[in-house]
């Protein structure tokens, strides 16, 4: 008995070796979430929960980040196609630019923004015309949203672009679809999880986000410029719970997609 | 050489990379860090006090994190971090918040004394393309301000001492011009939830309700003074409530107010007294923070958990000192000279000395 579970975990080593690896990392991840959600106690949470001021931020948090995500899918999936399918000089330059954002303190990318969006800028003075305003408006949270958060879905897309095989639509073409049917049957389908993933990744770092949303728009006030609020001039026993409320919900809605993405890969 | 020995001598390489951060803390930097937690309007000063304290003791690396005056103390009291000196620019917070409060496991409060060393005052930042800039002066500011065409910035009075400190100036400023509209014009309607006055014996209280909202667009509100430098840059806000310190230090425009105003002179100790400001949280319980106007005092303590509290003697007593005050006067942040103790018979002793 004992030798075959020896002789078994023997043959699984690496598999062993890998889940204790991992469960460090697991474990690194959990536990601050945990001691977070579980910081208030399940009143405090009902009550932040009632308290509309929360609720409002989380809920324009939620569709921020949602109107910014559907412009990250406008303009970047056809970007990461056109990046997928074709080789430029400069090509390298252009994708590490793109990462930028990603790299670029928050705060400074919220002033770089102000510095082109700004009333007396030129975007800022276009948008004007049409009574688009961007500090301390809706506007102004979702263009610093989509500025730091939508590489993470170019670069998804791409990614699943160029794992589309190039001769499936090359044999669309010479079957007589245009190049808009092959784009939209063929490779657009086949891209379709990466960037679903990208879209999920775009969507939640929109959440996150709060240094470059600070600078444009403290207020309407999303849920993590809220949490600093309420840190700031209640202190950290108000503001926790209004930090576990959003980690609840995002929760949910992540184990949400994550379902229904695995049910559809199963199909 | 072969492919394998390639790929040793590559990861060899990338370890010894990875390494070399650990292996410069340990070898090189021996200096003795002594953390310091100042309100941001305090930044400029510090930087340079820590430039000459650091060339006076090489073995010491000063290290400046910067705050609004409040959450300096609560980096101490409730996030547990431990700071060897704090620099707040309203003093009063210091025996408000740290005198009742033990710190964590012991029976001990936070701190029991404090010096108070410099001032400030406050007025109106502004660029040269700001709307009225050419005309804004010392007894017209204020219909300057609610014009339709002038957007104003305003630090978060919840947050930033500067912000609760700019509407005592605004209420002050109904006596000193005779114009009892003044406060109402500015910020009676910039408010979701609005700011009210009341009146009572003379006092005048001005109630900030628990949420705090600019309506529209002409009142630009962020947590910390210094961020409406930015609006005030990019063209968003045209005046923005400061600190004098802060507008000299940092090359903007600043229009100084009229003493009677602008929370700068002892002179004027009581009529600043009959304007507070109140707080009115209602769901947040533990504080209900009430300000009461008086001349703008910088104050310094050393929390009673510090981990060097003789360094941090030291550095105060540099603060304090000829050499520290020339520093502050340079940096447009008028010293007190001498430093007043509030409980000298609390003061560690490298520093009752110094005072006597």
């Amino acid at each position: 008995m004992i030798k075959k579970t020896i002789k078994y975990l023997h043959q699984r080593r690496l598999t062993l070796t890998f889940l204790l690896i991992g469960l460090v990392l697991l474990l690194f991840i959990f536990i601050p979430l945990g001691k977070m959600i579980f910081s208030s106690s399940p009143s405090t949470l009902w009550n932040t929960l009632l308290d509309k001021e929360v609720r409002d931020s989380i809920w324009l948090s939620i569709y921020t980040a949602l109107i910014a995500t559907a412009f990250g899918l406008f303009f970047g999936v056809p970007l990461a196609y056109f990046l997928a399918r074709h080789s430029f000089p400069g090509k390298r330059l252009v994708e590490s630019l793109i990462d930028v954002p990603i790299v670029v303190p928050h705060i400074a990318a919220g002033i770089a923004l102000l510095f082109v969006f700004g009333k007396s800028y030129l975007a800022g003075k276009a948008f004007d015309a049409i009574g688009i305003h961007f500090r301390d408006a809706v506007a102004g949270i979702v263009i610093a949203m989509i500025f730091v958060s939508v590489p993470f879905l170019i670069n998804s897309a791409k990614q699943g672009f160029e794992e589309v095989d190039e001769r499936l639509e090359k044999v669309a073409r010479t079957l007589g679809a245009s190049p808009w049917q092959t784009f939209f049957k063929i490779s657009l389908p086949l891209a379709r999880r990466s960037i679903f993933g990208g879209t999920v990744m775009m969507w939640a770092r929109s959440i996150s986000e709060f240094g470059a949303v600070l600078v444009l728009t403290s207020h309407p006030s999303i849920a993590s410029i809220l949490v600093y609020e309420r840190l700031e001039a209640h202190g950290l026993e108000y503001a926790l719970p209004v930090a576990s409320v959003l980690i609840i919900i995002t929760i949910v809605i992540f184990v949400a997609l994550r379902y229904f993405t695995y049910r559809s890969k199963k199909q | 050489m072969s492919m394998v020995t390639n790929r040793r001598i590559l990861t060899a390489l990338i370890v010894a990379l990875l390494l070399m951060p650990l292996l410069n803390s340990g070898c090189s930097n021996t200096k003795t860090p002594l953390p310091v937690i100042v309100a941001g309007s305090f930044m400029g000063p510090m930087e340079d006090l820590e430039a000459r304290f650091e060339e006076l003791h090489p073995d010491i690396d000063v290290q400046i994190e910067g705050h609004g005056s409040i959450q300096v103390i609560r980096q101490v009291t409730e996030l547990e971090k431990e700071a060897d000196v704090l620099i707040v620019a309203d003093h009063s917070l210091i025996p408000m918040m740290m005198y009742n409060t033990t710190i964590a496991g012991s029976d001990e409060p936070y701190a029991d004394w404090y010096l108070s060393f410099a001032t400030n005052s406050l007025g109106l930042a502004y660029t040269n393309t700001s709307a009225y800039a050419g005309e804004i002066n010392e007894s017209n500011w204020y219909e300057i301000l609610t014009k339709p065409d002038v957007a104003v910035g305003i630090a978060d009075a919840r947050i930033d001492s500067c912000g609760y400190r700019a509407f005592m100036t605004c209420q002050l400023a109904e006596s000193c011009y005779d114009n009892a509209s003044i406060f109402e014009r500015l910020f009676g309607d910039s408010f979701t939830w609005p700011i009210t006055v009341s009146v009572e014996d003379g006092i005048q209280t001005i109630h900030v309700p628990e949420i705090l909202e600019p309506k529209g667009d002409k009142l630009a509100l962020r947590g910390n003074s210094v961020w409406l430098l930015f609006l005030l840059d990019s063209g968003e806000i045209d005046y923005a409530f400061e600190y004098r310190s802060v507008a000299e230090q940092l090359g903007y425009s600043f229009l100084e107010l009229p003493p009677e105003i602008d929370l700068s002179s002892e002179n004027y100790s009581e009529s600043y007294g009959s304007v507070r400001v109140k707080m009115d949280f209602q769901r947040f319980g533990s504080v209900q923070p009430e300000f009461t106007g008086e001349p703008i005092i910088y104050g310094v303590t050393i929390p009673n958990n510090a981990p060097h509290p003789n360094i941090a003697a030291e550095f105060v007593n540099f603060l304090i000192s000829a050499q520290g005050q020339a520093i502050l006067a340079e940096d447009d942040q008028p010293p007190i000279s001498p430093a007043r103790a509030d409980n000298p018979d609390a003061l560690p002793d490298e520093l009752k000395e110094l005072l006597q």
